[in-house]
């Protein structure tokens, strides 16, 4: 038997078939990114109660991928800050966010984390972007499960539009 | 860390047998009062409610405070053994207020007789201070260091007078009614509170070796607090000594 080279004018990509697409390194990094969010829940008040609700079954947060709640800031790319913070709370939450790994996002949740919420007074950090940088905030007292679940939604376009190039703010 | 709790901690010998006494009955406001006012120059307050509310006038406390808060505790009559809150109280812009700019509420119950007894101490602005009773009452430690901190009242005598709510950067006293009500203040650095781990861990029957910071997220080894076995100092403590603790851990 002998071989017959293809012919010249069929081109590889035809000859594989539909075993293969081309695209960009940032739509299929950010598809990953964006789809398997680890999240660090950092809460301090009732808006952690409510993220519970949205890690438990009902409203079932791994239906975005982002079931995976771990509890060190080594492990995640996603903390939500839901609850208030104080300035005595504040160097802490510094802190965890710089202990976090790039890729990282910020979530504010709630009123209390997004501009202090009623606590107008000398003890209340009057919304954590004093602190971190935030990327997504979630209005409510303390926000429903649909609105965290719209919150990682928000997040998830907007890691869609990111470029492996581009850095991210660092904290100094 | 390795935990405290394993390295063989008996509570036994800090702890007294009690047997719930049963309640007899208690004194009235009056009885009180009588008891009270001429033995230690008390005054009746005219506004008081559902309380006895007795006044110590300013100037009185730091030689009496003391002495009248003992004999509350431990007289056979009144037992008051319980310190159910202690308040402060700024009337600066308080209306139609006349005498001292301070005031501190003892709030006293008697477990056995059931009565109750406000204790208002007045404080001048100008020597802001009154003796301790923490060693009366050990939840007088905290609740005076929390009057310390928010209202600016020193209390002489006391072990470890700092601030516990606000943080350790914080300027002034926040609930001091010409305190600014939104004026905040930044902390830069978080107190580690090594003064108190190895205090508890010198009540607990450890010596402190090395002392240093505990840096969360730093370098272990870098800054490492280690904290080795004392020798059995008497017998009581002897269970509690046994091996090191590092406490640099994370």
């Amino acid at each position: 038997m002998t071989f017959k080279p293809t012919p010249a004018t069929v081109t590889p990509e035809v000859s594989l078939g539909d075993s293969f697409i081309t695209t960009r390194v940032d739509a299929v990094v950010n598809w990953g990114r964006r789809n398997s969010l680890w999240p660090f829940p950092f809460g301090t008040a009732c808006c952690g109660i409510e993220f519970m609700g949205v890690v438990s079954s009902v409203f079932d947060i791994s239906r975005f991928g982002a079931e995976l709640v771990r509890f060190s800031p080594r492990q995640a790319d996603l903390i939500i800050i839901a609850g208030t913070i104080t300035y005595k709370q504040a160097p802490v939450l510094r802190r965890i966010y710089e202990q976090m790994c790039e890729p990282k996002w910020v979530i504010s949740a709630g009123a209390c984390a997004t501009s202090g919420g009623f606590y107008d007074c000398y003890c209340t950090v009057p919304g954590i972007d004093e602190i971190i940088p935030v990327d997504i905030y979630i209005a409510g007292c303390p926000p429903r499960p649909e609105a965290f679940l719209e919150g990682i939604v928000q997040l998830q376009n907007k890691i869609a539009r990111e470029s492996m190039r581009e850095q991210k703010a660092v904290g100094a | 860390m390795s935990s405290i709790a394993g390295a063989g901690i008996s509570h036994e010998t800090d702890v007294r047998s009690w047997k719930r006494e049963p309640i007899k009955p208690g004194k009235s406001d009056d009885q009180l009062e009588a008891a009270l006012t001429e033995r230690f120059g008390l005054t009746r307050d005219a506004k008081d409610r559902w309380n006895l509310t007795l006044v110590l006038a300013a100037g009185k406390a730091k030689a009496q405070l003391h002495e009248v808060v003992q004999f509350l505790r431990d007289s056979p009559d009144l037992r008051f053994d319980m310190l159910l809150d202690l308040a402060s109280i700024d009337y600066l812009s308080y209306p139609n207020h006349r005498g001292p700019r301070f005031a501190i509420v003892y709030l006293f119950k008697s477990l056995v007789f059931r009565h109750r007894l406000k204790l208002k101490v007045e404080i001048d602005e100008d020597d802001a201070e009154v003796p301790s009773i923490h060693d009366l009452y050990r939840i007088a430690d905290w609740t005076e260091r929390e009057v310390f901190d928010q209202m600016g009242i020193v209390f002489s005598g006391h072990p470890n007078l700092k601030r516990i709510l606000n943080h350790h950067e914080f300027v002034g006293h926040p609930l001091r009614k010409d305190y600014p009500c939104q004026k905040r203040q930044k902390l830069s650095i978080n107190d580690p509170m090594v003064d108190q781990l190895e205090a508890r861990l010198k009540h607990y029957g450890y010596q402190v070796v090395e002392s240093g910071e505990v840096h969360l997220g730093a370098p272990i080894a870098a800054k490492h607090q280690s904290v080795a076995e004392q020798g059995p100092v008497d017998d009581q403590k002897k269970a509690n000594a046994h091996g090191a603790v590092g406490a640099g851990g994370v």
